[in-house]
C-alpha cells in the first residue's frame, strides 16, 4: 500500500543542511498496524507527515496505492484525503465551533455523501463509540478522552483505508489511552483498516503488529510484534 | 455544507460578539453614509426624467451679460424672447418652441372671490405652446386647447387641491394679482395637470397665459427675457442643431444691429462672441449657469463618504485578520478532511457576506430613521421605499453588498485559506505574523484619514467663525427689506410710523443682489464698474461706513444729477484720493456725461463670502416709478420692531388689499447667504467625526485583540521581572510608530486639500498651524490611551492564569 524509497528530508539553515530523515526506505502493506517509535526530535512526526502528504520529502520517491505521489497537485491530494486517509491528532483538533455531530459529519459533506447515508453512518459511529448522548455538545464540553473518540470517529466517517495517528494518546491518562488502543486494534483486525501511529509508549506499540524504531532520522530497527 | 458553514459563521460571530458588533456596526455606519449619498445622487440624476418624451426637449441658452453676478458674458437660461420666433422659423428640427417667463419676486397673489389673497409661488406665464413642449398629463381639460385663449391658466393638481380642495376646477375663475398695485386679471382655469414624480428644472404650480409672452417688444432696441424650450420630433444631433442655432442667431444679431445702427464688430470684439445653443433638458439641472453644479459641490462629501466606508471596511479587514489565528486550526483540520482551498475561501466569504448583509439591513433601518433629518437639512425629498427607482436602487444595493463583501472578506479569506496545515496542526501558528504588515499599513491609512479629518474640521471651524464674525460693511440688525418697489406715497406713510428711522431703496442688497454693468472713462481709461442705483438715504439706511467725503443728502442739489459715491474697491481701482474727482460716462444716446465723486464708502457685502465685493459706483436716481428694484429697505430705531411691522402691514393693506406683504429681515438674508456653506460644513464635520470615531473604535478593538494575543508573552515577561509600565510601553511602542508615520503623511495631504478649500472663499483666514498640532496631539493621545488601557488590563492580570490557559 505504501512504498517509501530513499526518503530524505532536511532543513537548510544558514547554508547548513539539517537532516531530519535520511534514506528511509520501507514498505507498509494493507492491513498492517505499524507503530513508529524513537526519541524526541528523531523525525517521527516528519515521517508521518510525509506519509500523510502534509509535507513533501526533499528527496526520494513515495508510492501510495501503486501511484507515485511524491509531489502531488492539490486536487489529487485532496481526493486521497477524502477517500483513503483519516488523521488522528494528539491535540484532537476538533473544530471548536462545531458540535460532535457536525464534526463527524464534516468529512462526509466534503465527500458529498447523501444526507440519509450520512445520517445513518454518523448514527452508527456515535453508537459504536458510545457518545450518542454527547452529539449536540461542543468539543470544550467534553473530556480529553471523549474528544479523542470523536476525533477517531471523524477520521473513520469517510471510511478511509488508512489511519495516520500522531501520538493519539499523548494527552490522555492511561485508562483512556488503553480504551483508544483497544479501539485501534479492533478497527485493524475487524475492519481491516491500515493504521500507522507514532507513540512513545512501548505498551501502546504492543497493540500493533510492527514497530519502526527511528533515531536521528534513520530507521534503526523494523520489528514485528509477536502476539 | 452551505448550511453548516452558515451556522458556524453565526457561532463565530456570537463567540466574538464585541468584535462582530464593532465590525457590523461600523460597516453599517459606513454604508449608511454611502447610501445617503447614493440616494442623493440618484435624486439629483432623476431631474426631468418623469417622462420619456422629455428626451426630445431642449432648453435654449443664449450667451449674454444681463442679470449676471459679475457683469460678464455667460450662457444663460433666460434668453431674448425673440429667439423663440427665430428658432420656429429657421430651425426645422424643432417642431415646437415655447417661452416661459422666469419667476420674478416672491410669488403672485391669488384672490378667489372675496377670500383673503394668498401668495402663491411659481405661477409662470407662458405662451400657448407650453404643453406642446412639456408632456404633462392633463387630468382636466385638453392639451391643445387649454392655453389657446388669453387669461387662461392650467394648475398643477396639487395647487388645485390646495386652492379649492378638489381637482374638479375646470371653468372656475380667480383673480391673479402680480404685483402690489396690479389691478388684477381674472384667470379662467382651463386645465389641471398631474404632478410628476421626479424633480423638475422647470418648476411651476400653475402656467398662466396672459398673452404677454405672445409678442416680442416692438422696438428693436428693447428686449424681453424669458426661458425658451424647444421640442424635436425625434432625437436630434445636438452638434448639428447647435451649429444651425448659432448661424441663425448671428444672422439675427447682424440684422438687428443694422436696424439699430450698431456696428456688429464694435460689440463682438476681443474674443467676445454671440452664442445660442440648445442643451438637453436632462442636462439642465447639472449645468446651472452661475452656480457650480451639484456634482462638483458634492465631490468632497462623496469623497468623505467613500472614505467613511473605507474606514469601516479597513476595521473589518483588520479585525478579521487579527482573529484569523483563532480560525487557523479549523482551516488546518478542514484541509486534511478534504476541503479544497476555494471551498475555504468561499466559506470565509460567506462569513463576511453574513456580516455585510446584517450591516446592510442595519443601515437601511438607520436610513429610515435619519432620512427625515437629512431631508430637512438638505432641503430635499429623499425616500428609500417610495423611491421611483426602487429597482435601480436595489441593483445598486446588491452591487454595493457584493463589493463590500469582497473588499472586506477577500483578503482575510485568502490569508486564512492559505494556512499550511502542518504548521497549524503542529501548533505553532499562535505567533504567526500573517497579515501583520498589511494590518500596519491599514492602521496607518486609517490614522491618515482621521488626522486629515481632524485638521480639516479645525480649519473649517476657524473659517466659519471668521466669516460669521466678519464685518459685513453694513449694519444688518434693525433692518428689513419689504421686497417691493419704491413708491413715494407708501414710503412717506411708513416713514411717519413711530420707530421707523429710514425708508429707502437700492438696486442691490443682500438677498437680492442684482448687478448692473457700468462702463466709465477716467483719465482716458475705460473701467468696468458695478452700477447701483439708490434713493437719497439708502446708504444711511444700510448703515455703511464712510471712508472719505460724504454720503448723499437732500441738501446737495447736485446729488440727483451727477454726484456718485464709490466703494473702496472701485476707488482703489481708479487711483488715490478720489473724492472731488470726476469721470465720464457715455450715455445710451452716445452723449458724454461727467460725474463727480463725492464720497468713498467701505465695501459692503451683498453675496456670500465666496464672492469678492465688486468695484461699485452708487448713484441716486429719481426713484419711484423709474426703477422697480423690488427692495424697500426699512431701518428701525429699536430692536423690537415686531409691533412696528404690524403698523406697516396695516398701511399696506389699506393701499394694496389684493397683495399680501412679504418681507425679509437682513439677519435672515445673512443667514440664508451663510446657510448653504454651513450646511455643507456641518455635513463634512458630521461625516468626519463619524469616521474618526470609527477609526478609533477599530484601533481599540485591534489593540484589545493584540494585547490578548500577547497575554502569554506578557505573563512570561512578568515572571522574568518586567514592571507593568515596561509592559505597557512595550505594547505602545509599535502603535506609536504607526501613528507618527500617519501624522507625517497626513500633514501635507491636509495642507493641500485645505488650501484648495480655502481658496473657494474670497475672504478667508491664513492657513492656521494650530489644527495641525491639535490633530497630531489628539491622535497620539488617543492611540496611547487606547493601547494603554488594553495593555494595562493584560499586564495587571495574574500571569499564572495566562500561562495555564495555553
Ligand atoms: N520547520 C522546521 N524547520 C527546521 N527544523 C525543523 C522544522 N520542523 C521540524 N524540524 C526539526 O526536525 C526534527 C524532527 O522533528 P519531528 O517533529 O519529526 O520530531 P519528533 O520525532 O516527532 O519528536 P517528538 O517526539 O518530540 O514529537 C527536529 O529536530 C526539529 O527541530
Ligand atoms: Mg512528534
Amino acid at each position: 500500500m505504501i512504498q517509501l524509497t530513499n526518503i530524505e528530508k532536511y532543513y537548510a539553515n544558514k547554508g547548513i543542511k539539517n537532516y531530519v530523515l535520511r534514506l528511509v526506505t520501507t514498505t507498509i502493506k494493507q492491513g498492517e498496524f505499524v507503530s513508529i517509535m524513537g526519541p524526541s526530535g528523531a523525525g517521527k512526526s516528519t515521517l508521518l507527515n510525509i506519509i500523510g502528504m502534509l509535507e513533501e520529502p526533499t528527496y526520494g520517491t513515495y508510492e501510495f496505492l501503486g501511484e507515485n505521489v511524491t509531489s502531488l497537485n492539490e486536487r489529487k491530494r485532496i481526493e486521497l484525503y477524502r477517500n483513503h486517509i483519516g488523521f488522528v491528532f494528539q491535540a484532537y483538533h476538533l473544530i471548536d465551533e462545531m458540535t460532535v455531530y457536525e464534526n463527524i459529519e464534516a468529512p462526509l459533506l466534503y465527500k458529498k455523501v447523501g444526507s440519509s447515508e450520512r445520517a445513518s453512518r454518523i448514527a452508527d459511529l456515535l453508537d459504536r463509540f458510545n457518545i450518542v448522548a454527547k452529539k449536540d455538545l461542543f468539543p470544550n464540553q467534553l473530556s480529553g478522552g471523549q474528544q479523542q473518540l470523536v476525533g477517531i470517529a471523524r477520521a473513520l466517517a469517510a471510511q478511509p483505508s488508512i489511519i495516520l495517528a500522531d501520538e493519539p494518546t499523548g494527552n490522555l491518562q492511561s485508562a483512556q489511552a488503553e480504551e483508544i488502543m483497544e479501539l485501534f486494534k479492533k478497527l485493524n483486525q475487524e475492519d481491516g483498516i491500515t493504521i500507522i501511529q507514532v507513540t512513545h509508549s512501548e505498551k501502546n506499540a504492543q497493540y500493533g503488529n510492527r514497530i519502526l524504531h527511528i533515531a536521528d532520522g534513520v530507521v534503526k530497527e523494523d520489528l514485528a510484534v509477536l502476539s | 455544507m452551505f448550511r453548516l458553514n452558515l451556522k458556524i459563521a453565526w457561532r463565530n460571530l456570537w463567540k466574538n460578539k464585541i468584535y462582530a458588533a464593532i465590525n457590523i456596526g461600523g460597516l453599517a455606519l459606513g454604508l449608511t453614509a454611502f447610501l445617503l449619498m447614493l440616494l442623493y445622487i440618484n435624486h439629483e440624476e432623476s431631474y426631468d426624467t418623469w417622462s420619456s418624451d422629455l428626451q426630445n426637449v431642449y432648453q435654449i441658452r443664449e450667451k449674454h451679460e444681463f442679470f449676471t453676478p459679475d457683469n460678464k458674458d455667460h450662457w444663460q437660461e433666460i434668453s431674448n424672447s425673440r429667439v423663440a420666433g427665430i428658432i420656429k422659423q429657421n430651425v426645422p428640427q424643432f417642431t415646437a418652441v415655447t417661452k416661459v417667463d422666469s419667476e420674478w419676486g416672491n410669488g403672485f397673489s391669488v384672490k378667489i372671490d372675496h377670500a383673503d389673497p394668498i401668495l402663491i409661488k411659481a405661477i409662470k406665464d407662458a405662451d400657448t405652446a407650453f404643453f406642446n413642449v412639456f408632456p404633462y398629463k392633463f387630468i382636466q381639460g385638453d392639451r391643445e386647447r387649454a392655453l389657446k385663449e388669453p387669461n387662461t391658466v392650467v394648475l398643477k393638481q396639487s395647487l388645485a387641491i390646495k386652492l379649492y380642495g378638489t381637482d374638479h376646477v375646470l371653468g372656475k375663475e380667480f383673480k391673479l394679482v402680480r404685483w402690489r398695485d396690479d389691478k388684477g386679471t381674472p384667470m379662467k382655469i382651463t386645465g389641471v395637470v398631474a404632478d410628476v414624480n421626479t424633480p423638475e428644472s422647470v418648476t411651476f404650480n400653475a402656467i398662466s397665459h396672459t398673452g404677454d409672452q405672445d409678442h416680442d417688444p416692438d422696438q428693436p432696441g428693447s428686449s424681453h427675457y424669458n426661458q425658451v424650450y424647444a421640442k424635436s420630433a425625434s432625437k436630434v444631433d445636438t452638434l448639428a442643431a447647435n451649429n444651425s442655432l448659432q448661424k441663425v442667431y448671428i444672422d439675427y444679431k447682424k440684422k438687428s444691429f443694422a436696424e439699430q445702427n450698431i456696428n456688429f464688430k464694435d460689440i463682438y470684439k476681443d474674443g467676445k462672441r454671440p452664442g445660442l445653443k440648445a442643451i438637453a433638458l436632462k442636462d439642465v439641472h447639472a449645468n446651472p449657469p452661475f452656480a457650480i453644479n451639484w456634482l462638483t459641490k458634492l465631490k468632497p462629501v462623496i469623497g468623505i463618504s467613500i472614505f467613511l466606508l473605507l474606514v469601516s471596511i479597513i476595521n473589518f479587514v483588520n479585525l478579521a485578520t487579527a482573529q484569523s489565528v483563532q480560525r487557523a486550526k479549523e482551516v488546518g483540520v478542514r484541509k486534511v478532511l478534504g476541503s479544497y482551498k476555494k471551498q475555504l475561501v468561499s466559506q470565509f466569504l460567506i462569513e463576511s457576506a453574513l456580516q455585510s448583509i446584517i450591516s446592510l439591513f442595519l443601515s437601511i433601518i438607520l436610513i429610515e430613521v435619519l432620512l427625515p433629518a437629512f431631508n430637512h437639512h438638505f432641503n430635499v425629498e429623499l425616500s428609500f421605499w417610495y423611491n421611483d427607482h426602487l429597482l435601480m436602487l436595489m441593483i445598486q444595493l446588491v452591487a454595493l453588498f457584493a463589493f463590500v463583501t469582497l473588499l472586506a472578506g477577500f483578503y482575510p479569506a485568502w490569508v486564512l485559506s492559505n494556512y499550511n496545515p502542518v504548521a497549524v496542526l503542529k501548533g505553532n501558528y499562535g505567533n504567526s505574523l500573517k497579515g501583520m504588515a498589511l494590518r500596519n499599513v491599514l492602521v496607518v491609512f486609517q490614522f491618515i484619514i482621521s488626522v486629515t479629518f481632524i485638521i480639516a474640521i479645525g480649519v473649517m471651524q476657524l473659517q466659519t467663525k471668521y466669516i460669521s464674525n466678519k464685518d459685513l460693511g453694513f449694519e444688518r440688525d434693525r433692518l428689513i427689506n419689504l421686497q417691493t418697489g419704491y413708491e413715494q406715497n407708501f414710503a412717506d406713510k411708513i416713514r411717519r410710523i413711530p420707530g421707523v428711522q429710514y425708508v429707502s431703496t437700492t438696486t442691490q442688497v443682500m438677498g437680492n443682489a442684482f448687478n448692473n454693468k457700468s462702463e466709465i472713462i477716467y483719465k482716458g481709461q475705460t473701467f468696468n464698474l458695478n452700477g447701483v442705483s439708490v434713493s437719497m438715504d439708502a446708504l444711511q439706511t444700510l448703515g455703511v461706513k464712510l471712508v472719505s467725503g460724504r454720503l448723499f443728502a437732500k441738501e446737495y442739489k447736485q446729488d440727483t444729477i451727477n454726484a456718485v459715491i464709490l466703494n473702496e474697491a472701485a476707488a482703489n481701482l481708479l487711483g488715490k484720493n478720489m473724492v472731488g474727482k470726476t469721470y465720464n460716462k457715455v450715455n445710451y444716446d452716445n452723449k458724454i456725461i461727467s460725474f463727480q465723486i463725492v464720497g468713498v464708502i467701505k465695501d459692503y457685502h451683498n453675496e456670500g463670502f465666496d464672492k469678492t465685493v465688486l468695484p461699485t459706483v452708487y448713484k441716486v436716481t429719481k426713484l419711484g416709478g423709474t426703477s422697480n428694484t423690488n427692495n424697500l429697505l426699512v431701518r428701525f430705531e429699536t430692536k423690537n420692531y415686531k409691533g412696528i411691522i404690524n403698523n406697516i402691514q396695516n398701511e399696506w393693506r389699506k393701499l394694496y388689499p389684493d397683495f399680501p406683504l412679504h418681507y425679509q429681515s437682513m439677519d435672515e438674508a445673512f443667514s440664508n447667504v451663510l446657510e448653504e456653506n454651513n450646511r455643507f460644513m456641518n455635513m463634512i464635520i458630521l461625516f468626519s467625526a463619524v469616521s474618526v470615531s470609527l477609526s478609533l473604535l477599530g484601533l481599540f478593538a485591534l489593540s484589545t485583540f493584540i494585547a490578548k494575543r500577547r497575554t502569554k508573552e506578557i505573563a512570561v515577561r512578568k515572571i522574568l521581572g518586567a514592571s507593568n509600565v515596561q509592559i505597557v510601553n512595550l505594547l505602545n511602542k509599535s502603535f506609536l510608530i504607526l501613528v507618527i508615520i500617519a501624522n507625517l503623511i497626513s500633514w501635507p495631504i491636509a495642507y493641500i486639500l485645505i488650501k484648495r478649500w480655502l481658496q473657494g472663499f474670497a475672504y478667508r483666514i491664513e492657513m492656521p498651524i494650530f489644527p495641525f498640532l491639535l490633530a497630531t496631539a489628539v491622535s497620539i493621545i488617543i492611540a496611547v490611551l487606547t493601547v494603554t488601557i488594553q495593555a494595562r488590563k493584560a499586564a495587571i492580570g495574574d500571569p499564572v492564569n495566562a500561562l495555564k490557559y495555553e
